[in-house]
């Protein structure tokens, strides 16, 4: 009993000290602060309940990307909007809410969705609760060893300085979140990425048409007019899910029909690079494809599908370095079923191409294939370790070395935003050891910013100057080896019907008019 | 020194025909070069490519007005001529804005040049020109199989921009006239770092050097060697220059020490690749400045017309080109993009004028034969030196300003006499009570003048605005050089913001920009308001500003304009570059701006107008003595000071007016105690009582504050015992990287263990044999002893050194036979840096030059080095949980590649010196793979066996571990010793080459000598005890899996070292005694993503942050010196408040003993008693720490 009464007197004691001692570190200001260590915020899903009421904002490829990416996703049952393409705008709302030297890409496409954010709330007048439940933000993520695979973030932190915090970007990478949570919105199956890949395929082979076409059209203007017609062909037969042949079968009539002159000796100009920098078609990269064009180039972009051969070909390395191993770590192959996955990916590589050959059969562009990937490692190897990952890899390097040795362009353009890791870092370094090895080829690399256009432009044409001189000298040594004049070509293109629009002379030369020259002769 | 100084001022010139053969000519082709700031053109008989006119003007902003007038010129004197027979071909950087209205064709300069240069002189190899933003390297080369000649041609990337701009401002800077420049000669014995990559970065070094008094001959040297080694190291992208080599433009021509320097290092070049100049001329002799260069653009562009069909560049008059500048500009300006002026219309520009302009100072006035007791403050800033005199109350009775003329000792003594004056001037007697100093030049003021305070900047400011505006929440201060962003709680800075070098230079660029446009600074103002739109400036980077002058120059905006322009672009520069941050209403409503450039009214209407933007309401106050603010603060302090100490060190005012003093740098002031052997310059002052003191600058360690062996013996004691005190373990992490670690050799005989699988007919099963290890042949082995191994100090090495060395060491290559390069050194860079052909991050482009060094220096006769191995890690160890890659950066990883490509572009260098360059890839971060890779490379380049592989692979991984315990061993007695005696350590968040003291600048040395310790992120420690302390609560709390685990704070965990410097903030933001030094290079790709990161992290929780972004190949000392004094400052506070912490604890626990006492003498009174417990929300655990964060 007394031992009982002992002990609660003991607890009644320390309880007092206990409420004393707060009251005396309240007096000697020793409480500790309210504040919390920083966690990011959660974020917030996209819900198939949701869908019918969310429209997806997307954006960040080439226009006719967009535009038919968005008719895909319609075409399976989503609301979609494309952004406009980013310009100074975007950027200047990109470097205000972005941290601190980062690479232009993310200040141009994060700002631009800024942008188009305050525009609803600004000008059509929603409030930012509509638009956070109303609208999602899909983009690429990656997990590349260049700051690309931070992106995602940025996106999050601009839009929260930017008054939007809770807005939902959704990153491609997702499907595994798919699985375990069955009820996104986003549905990244099959049907999917067959969409979305028909969609890059279409839109590829329509700019490689405009760029092919373009610079040898007889009447200003007519390309690009056809051009906007067979985009909407082709948005109408992936938004109502008709066949894509019928209607590459379609644009590839109307196309048929503009006006050539494939005898005019222009430069090639191969443009390589950052993927979004060479990309994109507006002030990210100074409208440099059209510009090219106004000056008297012919232009030659990477396509998207390139990209997606150049993945499966990583993925395939992924295994291939692996599968001989003894015994597999985590970050390797341990649980995987390596040959069955390489089975796969390499069915995958054989029909993406078979696809590419067919619809780039059907819409008429002749003499096209996708770059062989194995040949472009093999060329790049010796100078840039092919595991070295991050931006293009070794591929710039492998293009130029490809374009040299193939003589397919007079020169290659490397753009890069500015302080791009792997190309303005790494690439351009070992491209000056490759210009040595071949010094026919120009190559000439540039790091945007998004200011001081006229110092680019005026860099690019320095070396355009030559690229001219060398598709002019090109020709009319031509023209001295077989001893014809330009009329006599003129004559014998008219018998021939080689000045057809979709009429492609097959590569013995580097220029257009070289090739169709040597056809004619 | 800009050409454009020397332009020829007669307005016609006929160089080669008189007047009536010019008349004779029937054809014609006009050659016209609109550049930055001169538009030069040339008319020529096409027949015979002679020049028959000629003429070079200055546009100051108004190229197509001037290009008008040109024409109409022409038109004058050649009237003879048919209109049709005229054709013209337009060049430069302006030339595509006027080329449309005139009928020209745009030739581009670089072709234009060549085609002069071909013309000319044929015998031309290459030519280098440097124009006011543009600098171009042509070089023709002989291609060895078909003889025939090939250009090559290059021009200065983004960031080099500004060459012939950036000389301009910093010889305006360092304030020497023409006639003093032409008759500098080049002395290579008197050089000082200066970057030559950045025109901001080398303005940044020159207000370091002018501040620390060097001489201003020594500095247009240095920026001229600067500048040379940029070019050869990056504008030739690795070529040699072929001679004969022509120098071109307005610095190469006017400047005699550039051309002299030119002539010293492209002969040494020479001389290092091997080049072959022509037998019996001096190399010297073939680096040519020819004469009349400065047409050669516009003379090219004439010529490219005679190659053109004569349908291209037909004139076609003047008409258009005058419609153009009277109607057709605004429009076409407008429908680019432009924002609106500072005003909308006059009576807001005269509201704001009356609001907000700064009242003239009234002078104090004195009785005669009065004596006025008083202090004085000065701030030796950037570009102007102010002085006030205060008296003891606290009251401003004078105030001096004046633009720095170069030496901050000269600039001092003409302020204090002016102070001076200003009070016997009415008869009165000044008495000075005490002195004070602030600024760049504040220690070298200090030392010559024995100054009582000499007050970090942060704070004079502070005291300068709270004395005026008192309660206030926010403080804008924008210098010359610095931007600083003071936040303020309770009348003591909370938080502050400086720039980072890449925004440095807003108010000089300013000035600069008045300067150009031949305007007094003081009307700025004027003219900015009268523009009723402007050019839209990108923020951030002068350089590019600069870039964008010239870009919207070309578009035809006018000066009023582009000065709205630059104002307009302040704020955005001062919030959205510096502070980075966009809601600025968190800071409060009560703003004062202050720092010269406020006098600058069109620079505060644009941050009023932004402010008032952001913050509805807000009170917005200029400082009414803004240029003199920091001075206040200083004399502010000094009269505490004083009244305190009761004296007054100061020489006094006439001695200090009188002080004479000599600068010295020569070979004998250099500093020989370390391998950098710094440029030191020794300033001596006497005063006329015969006081005497040296001051001694340009050194980048503390043993360059010594002058000779014993003195040096007492500072290494004294510095041995302070490191003592005060660990830095990065710097003994530095050093850890390479030694050697001691691994198991292979044992003669060894047996191993192996599982083995061994199959029967019904199933199969493993069972362990031992068996003999397998041994390389004798002669690999033997081979072995024999071969030397080079590898870099450099990037990743520092944290997989150990490793490397280790598992070549248990393989059999001899301890000794393992090379390293140096740790980075000024002369290990100087000598390599020539090899390089781009312009990355500096860590990567130093790179290049340890190669250089293990090729250069430390392969030789007797120690051969027969392979360079510089691995390819493309992923590292990581000993964090849940991240999901571990990648290196890119460019550090593709480094090896770059170097391959730069040794071997023109010739085989390795080859050449007999060694194998050996770069494989390896991924550390996949155990088996790794080792397969290891095994395949070393298997193919020493005969490695895979148990010989097994066996080095697993000492290597040892020493790694012993490596990191080791380190982790030291943090922790460390962290114990600072939390026992309620100090604080600094944490380094860097990447690993952060350890290199030639990559750090110092800082971290700086930091420990003022006694704070230092800790690398690998010290910190992983013991479950330590982590439970750190992280218990966030794994109970279910916010994190694992103490390692940093996916609270961070989704995109990609890259190892970023993700574990962000491990890093959130151990040291959890922990009282440890705060964070950010380390950060310009252009680092994976830094930028998670500054931001980083910095919530810091602030959340109060921890002391502070940064040094943008870190780069220069290492501004005065910058540096500023900022950790700061640093200094704001520590010993945080200690201070972690002492008074720990006496308020000691306290607490005194009144709980006495109150335990009290309870028990009650219960034993009593027996009985009652109480209501209440419970205090709050966890008593928790720390408090304070909020600085410095950019």
């Amino acid at each position: 009993m007394l031992k009982e009464s002992t002990l609660e007197k003991d607890k009644l004691i320390d309880e007092t000290l206990r409420h004393f001692e707060i009251e005396e570190r309240e007096k000697l200001d020793l409480l500790p602060n309210l504040v919390e260590e920083w966690k990011k915020p959660e974020e917030e899903k996209f819900y198939a309940a949701q869908r019918g009421f969310t429209t997806i904002l997307l954006g960040g490829l080439t226009k006719a990307h967009d535009y038919l990416v968005q008719g895909g996703f319609e075409g399976l049952g989503y609301k979609v909007q494309c952004l406009e393409c980013p310009d100074s705008e975007a950027l200047r709302y990109g470097k205000e809410m972005g941290n601190r030297g980062q690479c232009n890409p993310t200040y141009f496409t994060v700002g631009n969705l800024v942008k188009h954010l305050i525009q609803l709330r600004d000008e059509n007048g929603l409030s930012v609760e509509e638009i956070n439940k109303n609208y999602i933000f899909l983009t690429a993520g990656a997990c590349g060893p260049c700051r690309f695979g931070m992106y995602e973030a940025e996106y999050r932190k601009a839009l929260t300085d930017a008054g939007f915090p809770g807005f939902r970007v959704i990153t491609f990478e997702q499907k595994v979140d798919m699985q375990a949570v069955k009820d996104l919105g986003l549905e990244m199956n099959f049907k999917f990425y067959k969409t979305l890949i028909k969609a890059f395929i279409a839109a590829d082979l329509i700019n490689a048409l405009g760029y092919r076409i373009r610079p040898y059209e007889v009447n200003e203007g007519e390309t690009n007019k056809v051009l906007e017609e067979c985009k909407d062909i082709l948005y109408k037969s992936f938004s109502q899910k008709k066949w894509l042949s019928i209607a590459l079968w379609k644009i590839r009539k109307k196309i048929a029909k503009i006006e050539v002159n494939y005898l005019q000796p222009k430069p090639v100009v191969d443009i390589i690079g950052e993927f979004w920098a060479m990309t994109t078609e507006g002030d990210g990269n100074y409208h440099m494809q059209s510009w090219l064009e106004k000056e008297g180039a012919e232009v030659h972009v990477q396509q998207v599908v390139f990209w997606l051969m150049y993945t499966i070909w990583e993925v395939e390395k992924f295994y291939t370095d692996r599968i001989h191993l003894k015994k597999h770590d985590e970050k390797g192959l341990k649980g995987e079923k390596p040959k069955k996955a390489l089975r796969l990916i390499r069915l995958s590589r054989v029909l993406l191409k078979a696809f590419y050959g067919t619809y780039a059969r059907l819409a008429g562009l002749k003499m096209v294939k996708l770059p062989d990937m194995t040949e472009i490692e093999a060329y790049a190897k010796e100078y840039y370790n092919t595991s070295l990952s991050g931006g293009e890899g070794h591929m710039e390097v492998g293009k130029l070395i490809a374009a040299a040795k193939k003589k397919k362009s007079h020169m290659v353009l490397s753009i890069k935003p500015f302080g791009c890791m792997p190309s303005a870092g790494v690439s351009d370094g070992v491209q000056s050891r490759i210009q040595e090895l071949y010094p026919d080829i120009i190559f000439y690399p540039i790091e945007t910013s998004g200011d001081g256009a006229v110092n680019v432009y005026s860099r690019v044409q320095m070396m355009l100057y030559k690229a001219k001189l060398k598709a002019k000298e090109e020709f009319e040594a031509l023209l001295t080896e077989h001893k014809v004049t330009t009329n006599d070509l003129n004559g014998k293109a008219a018998a021939k019907k080689v000045q057809k629009a979709l009429h492609r002379s097959p590569h013995r030369s580097t220029s257009t008019a070289s090739n169709v020259a040597l056809e004619l002769v | 020194m800009e050409e454009n100084q020397h332009v020829n001022s007669a307005p016609y010139k006929s160089p080669s025909k008189n007047e009536s053969e010019s008349q004779k000519v029937s054809r014609l082709i006009i050659g016209m070069d609109v550049g930055s700031t001169t538009v030069k053109a040339v008319v020529i008989d096409p027949e015979t490519k002679e020049i028959l006119w000629q003429n070079y003007e200055r546009h100051e902003t108004k190229q197509p007005e001037l290009v008008r007038d040109y024409l109409n010129k022409i038109t004058d004197s050649f009237s003879s001529v048919p209109r049709e027979n005229w054709r013209i071909f337009i060049t430069g950087s302006g030339g595509g804005t006027v080329s449309p209205h005139i009928g020209s064709k745009f030739v581009h300069e670089v072709n234009a040049v060549t085609l002069a240069m071909e013309e000319r002189h044929p015998d031309a190899g290459s030519v280098i020109e440097l124009g006011g933003q543009d600098a171009k390297v042509i070089i023709w080369k002989i291609d060895p199989v078909t003889g025939n000649k090939q250009v090559f041609t290059s021009m200065n990337d983004k960031c080099a921009g500004g060459t012939g701009a950036t000389i301009d401002k910093i010889v305006t800077k360092v304030g020497m006239k023409n006639e003093e420049l032409i008759k500098i000669p080049f002395d290579e014995s008197k050089l000082h770092h200066i970057a030559g990559k950045c025109g901001v970065f080398a303005e940044t070094d020159v207000v370091n050097l002018l501040k620390a008094g060097v001489p201003s001959d020594e500095i247009m040297c240095s920026l001229a060697e600067a500048i040379i080694k940029q070019n050869l190291s990056v504008l030739t992208r690795g070529n040699v220059l072929r001679d004969t080599v022509y120098l071109l433009g307005g610095p190469n021509t006017y400047l005699p020490f550039l051309k002299e320097a030119w002539k010293k290092r492209i002969p040494e070049i020479w001389k290092e690749r091997k080049w072959k100049t022509p037998e019996g001329i001096s190399p010297e002799d073939l680096i040519v400045v020819p004469e009349n260069a400065q047409y050669y653009a516009a003379y090219g562009s004439a010529l490219f017309g005679i190659h053109e069909d004569s349908s291209i560049g037909v004139y076609k008059g003047i008409d258009e080109l005058v419609n153009y500048i009277e109607n057709g500009r605004k429009d076409k300006l407008l429908s680019d993009g432009a924002s609106k002026g500072l005003v909308k219309d006059r009576k807001e520009y005269k509201d704001f004028s009356d609001d907000y302009s700064i009242a003239p100072f009234q002078q104090a006035t004195y009785e005669k034969g009065s004596t006025v007791k008083a202090v004085i403050g000065v701030d030796g800033g950037s570009t102007s030196t102010k002085g006030v005199l205060m008296d003891m109350d606290g009251k401003l009775i004078a105030k001096a300003y004046q633009l720095s003329n170069g030496n901050p000792i000269q600039d001092t003594k003409e302020i204090l006499a002016q102070l001076r004056d200003q009070v016997h001037s009415q008869g009165a007697h000044l008495e000075v009570m005490g002195f004070g100093t602030t600024g760049y030049a504040a220690d070298v003021l200090e030392e010559a003048m024995l100054a009582d305070v000499n007050l970090v900047e942060t704070v004079a400011h502070m005291r300068s605005a709270t004395h005026f505006y008192g309660d206030i929440d926010v403080i804008v201060d924008v210098g010359g050089q610095d931007i600083k962003v003071l936040f303020m709680e309770n009348g003591r800075i909370k938080d502050f913001k400086l720039n980072t070098q890449c925004s440095a230079g807003n108010g000089y660029f300013l000035q600069g920009m008045a300067q150009q446009f031949g305007i007094d600074i003081k009307e700025y103002a004027n003219y900015a308001f009268e523009a009723e739109i402007a050019p839209i400036f990108n923020y951030g980077c002068a350089v590019f500003m600069e870039q964008d002058k010239v870009n919207f120059q070309q578009q035809g905006w006018q000066k009023e304009e582009m000065m709205a322009g630059l104002a307009l672009v302040l704020p955005l520069n001062i919030w959205q570059y510096v502070v980075q941050e966009p809601n600025l209403k968190k800071y409060g409503k009560r703003f004062v701006l202050q720092g010269g450039t406020q006098y600058n009214l069109a620079a505060v209407k644009s941050q009023v107008d932004y402010i008032k933007e952001k913050v509805p309401g807000a009170i917005v106050k200029v400082h009414q003595h803004a240029g003199e603010s920091g001075a206040i603060g200083t004399a502010l302090e000094v009269i505490r000071v004083v009244q305190e100490k009761g004296e007054s060190s100061f020489v006094g005012l006439e001695n200090a007016i009188g002080i004479t003093y000599t600068t010295t740098t020569s070979e004998d002031t250099r500093c020989y105690f370390c391998p950098n052997h710094c440029s030191r310059t020794f300033i001596d002052t006497t005063t006329p009582t015969g006081l005497t003191a040296r001051y001694i600058s340009g050194f980048s360690c503390e043993k360059g504050t010594v002058e000779d062996e014993d003195a040096l013996k007492t500072l290494n004691e004294k510095t041995k015992d302070l490191k003592k005190l005060y660990p830095n373990i990065v710097d003994y992490a530095a050093k850890l990287s390479f030694r050697d670690f001691k691994p198991q050799l292979i044992p003669e005989g060894q047996q191993i263990e192996e599982e083995k699988e061994i199959r029967s007919l019904f199933k199969k099963r493993n069972m362990t044999i031992t068996r003999p290890l397998e041994r390389a042949s004798d002669e690999w082995i033997q081979k072995r002893k024999n071969i030397r191994i080079g590898i870099p100090k450099a990037l990743n090495l520092y944290s997989t050194a150990p490793f490397w060395k280790a598992y070549l060491q248990t393989i059999g290559i001899p301890k000794a036979n393992i090379i390293f390069s140096d740790f980075t050194n000024d002369e290990l860079w100087s000598q390599g840096s020539k090899w390089g052909s781009i312009d990355p991050c500096f860590p990567s482009k130093v790179a290049n030059a340890h190669i250089h060094n293990l090729i250069f220096q430390k392969s030789n006769e007797k120690r051969h080095i027969d392979i360079l191995f510089f691995p390819i890690v493309t992923h590292l160890q990581t000993q964090l949980k849940n991240t999901l890659d571990n990648a290196a950066c890119p460019i550090s990883a593709g480094a090896p590649e770059v170097i391959k490509a730069a040794f071997t572009r023109e010739k085989d260098v390795f080859k050449e010196h007999d060694m194998t360059y050996y770069a494989p890839n390896f991924k550390m971060d996949e155990e088996n793979l790794f080792k397969d890779q290891l095994f395949q490379n070393f298997n193919e380049l020493l005969g490695v066996t895979e148990d010989e592989n097994e066996w080095a692979f697993h000492e290597a991984s040892k020493a790694l571990q012993d490596y990191d315990r080791l380190q982790k061993e030291k943090g922790k007695a460390l962290i114990e010793d600072l939390k026992a005696k309620n100090k604080v350590g600094v944490v380094m968040l860097g990447r690993p080459y952060h350890n290199d003291p030639g990559l750090n600048h110092d800082i971290l040395e700086s930091i420990q000598v003022m006694g704070f310790p230092v800790l690398s992120m690998q010290s910190l420690p992983q013991d479950k005890e330590f982590l439970d302390e750190v992280f218990g609560k966030d794994v109970q709390e279910g916010f994190i899996t694992d103490p390692m685990d940093i996916t609270d704070v961070w989704k995109n965990c990609y890259s190892e070292n970023s993700s574990f410097k962000i491990w890093a903030a959130k151990v040291a933001a959890r922990h009282p005694n440890l705060v964070v030094v950010d380390l950060s290079n310009f252009k680092c790709g994976h830094d930028s993503p998670i500054y931001n990161v980083i910095e919530r992290i810091m602030e959340t929780s109060n921890t002391p942050y502070f940064t040094f972004h943008d870190i780069d190949e220069n290492k501004p000392a005065g910058s540096i010196k500023i900022r950790t004094k700061t640093i200094k400052y704001f520590l010993e506070r945080y200690e201070a408040s972690l002492a008074n912490r720990q006496f308020r604890l000691a306290e607490l626990e005194e009144r709980m003993n006495k109150k335990r006492e009290e309870l028990h003498d009650l219960h034993r009174v009593s027996g009985d008693f009652n109480v209501q417990f209440i419970p205090h929300p709050l966890s008593v655990e928790a720390n408090e720490k304070e909020t600085v964060s410095v950019s």
